[in-house]
């Protein structure tokens, strides 16, 4: 037999040293390779059917007892008849099969609305659960491991950075598609890039096994009346060097078929491995499982409709919407033509067409990417060559592992969108931070500190240049009058200058403008991280204004002060020089003269208020910028501590934010540039 | 056998507990709250559309609801009773979308009103020929219910075609279930594809539930494989545990769905002979009638706790979250009186302020900067009394209602608000000091500015501003600046308490306009123990 002898030696060994030992493939082998002519070949291929009906068989019973859900005793039988098988098989667990369920129980809530036709019972998917170890070794590599191409390495291993950086920002399960998705593209490249794995999928009674035996070319797959004919996946293929791929599935040894040896058609589908699958819609739910855990891990998918069921919300509310991302490694098949009277066909699938359309899967027609719908009867073999076609045509681009793998990414993304993405702008702004400042210097009370400085210093220099009449009487004024302004002063230093409020509140509405925008657990961060510098910034804040308040005694005097303090020191004297001479004349003393005793004294008289008007106006210019900067220590004070406490830390965490932005922007394959 | 004794008194505990049921409402997004939402429609259908007109004349003609899922040929199947087209047949999916009734002409006063199904518009198509377009345009074909009448139907039976139970078309499958629970017998369709559906199994499950008068139909089963496939579905109904519900079995024949449309009248006869024995046998038609009425009454025994319980759920969450929001404001409250206490109102400006009071700063000056300073306090404490609510919040699923979260900021923000409370404050405070002053009888009256800026000091500066007090004792009398005090510390709570219960109030408005109480479900629980005892 040509086929056999072809193969590569590698391959066998293999292929002999993975398969601890099981009925149907290595029965099927040994067939085949002791046949040499062409006789063989129906050998091979009838003791292969022979091995798939031992294997078939086995099968039925654990899915009769299925069938009846209610008989919760059957069912638990059946997981653990499955689990033993799979112990036996020793292909292992997925490591992610346990997530893969969580996500299927999510699914299934999610499609449980309640409504009289969709009820889910508590118990359907209660006792069947399988736990699962984590094995995921796979020693052996097959020949050709799977090459992504720059693009999609780049764009995974921005992921891979992604989920690195915000793990601690994320949790986990929002996370975790992502994960699945980077562990399923790893270990999807360590297999062989030279195999695409097909799955056949579709509803109960639509004909799936019929058409995996039509491109097989024999009965591999049990067609029967009787629901639901398959319980478990079986898989087929086409050429060596996938048995690592099938592992993958979980599909046991014994489930492991080839197809009728054809050299014509194993050229066509060199590479292919096509995966039957049990149906997703019948009252079996672990049959559901089966599907949705391999429908993860294959590169692609066959659905398979019938006439009566192409349009069930099942079917497109629970698989084909969500995976509208997979249309290019889609291919949907209207099986059972022949129950359709003559022009029926074109009508359903147009229609069938339109129901893709309108679960949002691009359609593969005038050359563009996307999912490829035909028309076929697996029973008569209308249609199947050109699905064979196709299939060929698909799998020796090899391109399917990749776009699989880059459609699970864009999903991935999609659904990561909410916490990564935001259409509006985000950052601080320049306002905000000035606004910050300034409710800072407010819980200082740094204007007031400067007011409150401009006055003393105009006061103080209206008491020194005053006329020493004024100021005794004001002395006079004093003493019969406490004042309470020095009262104060002399009150020992408070605890709490700074008014705990308004800093609050000043931190709070940083927070808010700076998280504004932010997806959820950004804001969150970042509120977080201004809560965190916010705390003991009120008792720096004290301490500073303590330090930057002016210094304590008397202000800094003007170089002319003195001067001004002289000629009103002359004045006051020319006043008294005045009144003694008038004295002295009156007493007469001295030679009456009163022009110019009056004189002096009136010159006294006036020109002391002059000084004292002239000098207050003088003094206004150096008071007000005493004021100020007074003001201004406080204020700048105040901003830097702010900035040290809360600024710097919330302007890290919109950095580390701008950041993880651009990563996410480089998973969607779209880098954007950092605002 | 029972017999269906109708009692008024029944009927009025029937429409008392139907009212409690419409009346239930579930707002809250709670995890059970969609699910108590969907029961509530579908009992409200039941008792509408059948329990409570079903009682009411009891020789009403039979109701019988053809229900499967899409496909599955139920418009054949009632086109090929009746005898003529009257339900359009077709090989796209989904087909049916118009419910059809068909009845005996003498029937259809039955139901050309509004006895069953009364939030369905009745459209009346005299007899047109076949292959008229039957679905009439320009009417929403989900809420429309078109009524047929054939001479070929025996009297006291009306035919219902229902659309899919299972349809991709999300309406059609409310209405299938509405209508499904209008029947006094279900016809559950399914096919030779299709009996390991999980969809049909559902339905059947819910018809064992509420204890129906069900007959089954495995419909389009090709010919070669009858017996199997028959054994194979008994078996399974068997394990169902309805092995006793009566079976027919329809063969897929060349005319059967794909267009032209009618089955001989053999392939439906057995089916046929078996509705008008349910019709015409007095004693059969009682026992179906009297089946699936006391099935639905019976069923109410589970469903109106489950409905209670549900609405209990929902005030459990909403006291929930209204003890978040109280929490979080007494405890603010209790923040900011003894901040209060501590003086912290004077700090910052107004601390900077006082100290150059009065050399440096005038009263008015030292006035609004308390006044401020005070504002500042109340608005830090509602706001991080908010920050805390929205946080408790973020917790609870049931806070998820787009009336809670779609909060818009109201137009009057807390921070106006909060500056009128104060303002209002400050001026009562400086009327106050004036009567005092007015009242002292001293030759040199103290300034009214001076002991309104003193007495708000003591009241604002807690132990910082005890020289203030001594001031003002200085200036009015010990006597004088404790009543001043007093009264004036009395109004600042009642100012403090008025912003906070304002503020709580406003958070929780949006809770109070859901309208979630804890009557409903003593309410739901009452009217069924008060049908129980009629029964």
């Amino acid at each position: 037999m040509t086929a056999v002898t072809d193969q590569d030696h590698t391959e066998h060994a293999d292929r002999a040293g993975e398969n601890g030992g099981a009925g149907g493939e290595r029965s099927a082998e040994g067939a085949s390779t002791e046949g040499t002519s062409g006789e063989g070949t129906t050998e091979g291929g009838a003791s292969g059917g022979g091995g798939s009906d031992r294997g078939a068989h086995e099968e039925p019973d654990g899915s009769k007892s299925g069938n009846g859900r209610t008989q919760k005793a059957d069912g638990s039988e059946k997981g653990r008849h499955a689990r033993v098988e799979r112990d036996s098989a020793g292909t292992g667990a997925r490591a992610d099969a346990g997530r893969i369920d969580s996500a299927s129980a999510e699914a299934a809530d999610a499609w449980d609305d309640g409504l009289i036709a969709r009820r889910v019972s508590e118990e359907d998917g209660g006792g069947e659960r399988v736990p699962v170890a984590e094995v995921r070794g796979h020693s052996a590599l097959p020949s050709g491991p799977l090459v992504y191409d720059g693009r999609l390495r780049s764009r995974l291993e921005a992921l891979r950075e992604l989920v690195g950086l915000s793990r601690t920002r994320l949790d986990s399960r929002t996370l975790a598609e992502a994960g699945r998705v980077l562990d399923e593209a790893a270990a999807r490249r360590r297999l062989s890039g030279q195999h695409t794995v097909v799955a056949i999928a579709g509803a109960t009674g639509s004909g799936k096994s019929q058409l995996f035996n039509a491109l097989a070319g024999v009965p591999i797959s049990e067609t029967g009346v009787r629901r639901p004919t398959t319980a478990a996946p079986i898989a087929c293929s086409w050429s060596d060097g996938g048995a690592t791929l099938i592992e993958r599935l979980g599909i046991p040894p014994r489930l492991r078929r080839r197809p009728l040896q054809n050299p014509e058609a194993e050229a066509q589908l060199r590479g292919l491995v096509l995966v039957d699958l049990p149906d997703h819609d019948s009252a079996a739910v672990q049959h559901r499982e089966q599907v949705d855990r391999v429908l993860a891990l294959v590169d692609a998918v066959i659905w398979v409709v019938d006439p009566e069921k192409y349009a069930d919300a099942v079917l497109h509310e629970r698989y084909l919407r969500p995976m509208a991302g997979h249309s290019e490694v889609m291919f949907v098949v209207l099986n059972q033509t022949d129950r359709l009277p003559g022009d029926a066909t074109h009508q359903v699938l147009d229609d069938l067409r339109r129901l893709l359309d309108e679960d949002g899967i691009a359609l593969g027609e005038y050359g563009e990417p996307g999912a490829t719908v035909l028309a076929l009867s697996a029973l008569t073999g209308e249609g199947v060559g050109e699905l064979r076609e196709a299939l060929g045509q698909f799998v020796a681009e090899r391109g399917a592992p990749a776009r699989r793998i880059s459609a699970d990414l864009d999903a991935a993304a999609d659904g990561l969108r909410p916490v990564y993405a935001t259409r509006r702008r985000t950052g601080l702004s320049e306002e905000a931070r000035d606004e910050f400042a300034a409710r800072l210097a407010d819980a200082v009370g740094a204007s007031a500190a400067g007011e409150a400085a401009e006055r003393a210093w105009l006061r103080n220099a209206n008491r020194a240049c005053g006329t020493p009449w004024l100021r005794l009487w004001r002395w006079y004024q004093d003493r019969s009058q406490p004042v309470t302004g020095r009262l104060s002063l002399r009150t020992p230093e408070d605890a709490e200058a700074t008014a705990r409020q308004r800093v609050e509140q000043a931190v709070r509405t940083l927070a808010d403008r700076a998280s504004t925008g932010l997806p959820a657990p950004w804001a969150q961060a970042v509120r977080e991280a201004a809560v965190r510098g916010s705390q003991g910034l009120p008792e720096a804040l004290d301490e500073l204004a303590a330090r930057a308040g002016l210094p304590p005694g008397r202000p800094p005097r003007p170089g002319w002060w003195p001067a001004a303090v002289l000629i009103q020191a002359c004045m006051t004297l020319l006043q008294v020089v005045g009144g003694l001479w008038l004295l002295g004349q009156i007493i007469g003393f001295m030679a009456p003269n009163l022009g110019v005793p009056v004189l002096l004294m009136l010159a006294g008289i006036v020109g002391g208020p002059i000084v004292e008007w002239s000098c207050r106006m003088a003094a206004r210019g150096p008071a007000r910028r005493y004021g100020t900067e007074a003001e201004r220590r406080l204020r700048e004070a105040a901003a830097g501590c702010g900035r040290a406490w809360v600024l710097d830390p919330v302007a890290a965490e919109l950095l580390r934010y701008r950041e993880v932005r651009e990563q996410y922007g480089r998973v969607t394959g779209v880098v954007t540039s950092p605002r | 056998m029972v017999t269906l004794d109708v009692r008024p008194q029944l009927l009025d505990a029937l429409s008392a507990l139907r009212d409690r049921v419409a009346a239930a409402r579930f707002p809250l997004p709670l995890a059970g709250a969609p699910r108590a939402r969907a029961n509530r429609d579908e009992l409200l259908a039941q008792l509408d559309d059948y329990l409570v007109p079903r009682l009411r004349e009891p020789e009403a003609p039979l109701l019988a609801v053809v229900g499967g899922s899409t496909g599955a040929g139920k418009s054949t199947l009632v086109n090929s009773l009746v005898g003529r087209r009257v339900s359009e047949a077709g090989v796209l999916r989904p087909t049916t979308r118009t419910p059809v009734l068909v009845c005996h002409p003498e029937d259809h006063h039955w139901f050309s009103g509004m006895r069953v199904l009364p939030d369905l518009t009745r459209v009346w198509v005299p007899h047109r020929e076949v292959g008229d377009e039957l679905l009439l345009p320009g009417e929403d074909p989900a809420r429309v219910l078109r009524v047929e009448t054939a001479d070929t139907m025996p009297r006291g039976l009306a035919l219902l075609d229902a659309p899919d139970i299972d349809s991709l078309v999300a309406d059609n499958r409310v209405l299938a279930a509405e209508l499904v629970c209008a029947a006094d017998v279900w016809i559950m369709v399914t096919t030779a594809a299709r009996y390991a559906d999980a969809v049909p199994w559902h339905l059947l499950r819910t018809a064992k539930e509420y204890d129906a008068t069900l007959v089954t139909v495995l419909d389009r089963v090709p010919h070669q494989v009858v017996s199997e496939v028959s054994r194979q579905y008994g078996a399974l109904l068997t394990k169902a545990g309805l092995g006793d519900v009566p079976r027919f079995t329809v063969p897929e024949l060349p005319e059967s769905a794909w267009g032209s449309g009618l089955l001989p009248a053999s392939a439906v006869a057995s089916l046929r002979t078996w509705l008008v024995h349910l019709v015409q046998d007095p004693a059969a038609r009682q026992h179906a009638m009297t089946r699936t009425a006391h099935g639905v009454l019976d069923s109410l025994k589970a469903r109106m706790p489950e409905l209670a319980s549900a609405a209990a759920a929902q005030y459990a969450a909403a006291l929930r979250l209204t003890s978040a929001v109280d929490t979080a404001y007494d405890s603010e409250h209790a923040r900011v009186r003894g901040r209060l206490q501590a003086g912290a109102v004077l700090a910052g400006d107004a601390l900077k302020r006082w100290r150059a009071f009065p050399l440096d700063c005038s009263g008015q000056e030292l006035l609004d900067a308390l006044v401020e300073s005070l504002a500042a306090l109340l608005l830090c404490a509602v706001t991080a009394a908010d920050e805390r609510v929205a946080e408790a919040w973020r917790r609870e699923p049931a806070a998820r209602a787009p009336e809670l979260t779609g909060r818009e900021p109201s137009l009057e923000s807390p921070e106006h608000r909060i500056g009128i409370a104060v303002r209002r404050w400050r001026r009562e405070l400086e009327e106050y000091a004036e009567e005092e002053v007015r009242e002292l009888d001293r030759s040199v009256a103290p300034d009214p500015e001076v002991v309104a800026v003193l007495v708000a000091t003591v009241l604002l500066g807690g132990r910082r501003a005890r020289a203030a007090g001594e001031r003002l004792a200085e200036r009015i009398g010990a006597h004088g600046a404790l009543r001043l005090r007093d009264r004036g510390g009395r109004l600042l709570t009642e100012t403090v308490d008025r912003v906070m219960h304002t503020e709580r109030e406003r958070c929780l408005a949006p809770l109070d306009a859901l309208d979630v109480h804890p009557e409903p479900q003593a309410e739901l629980i009452a009217a069924l123990s008060v049908l129980q005892k009629e029964r």
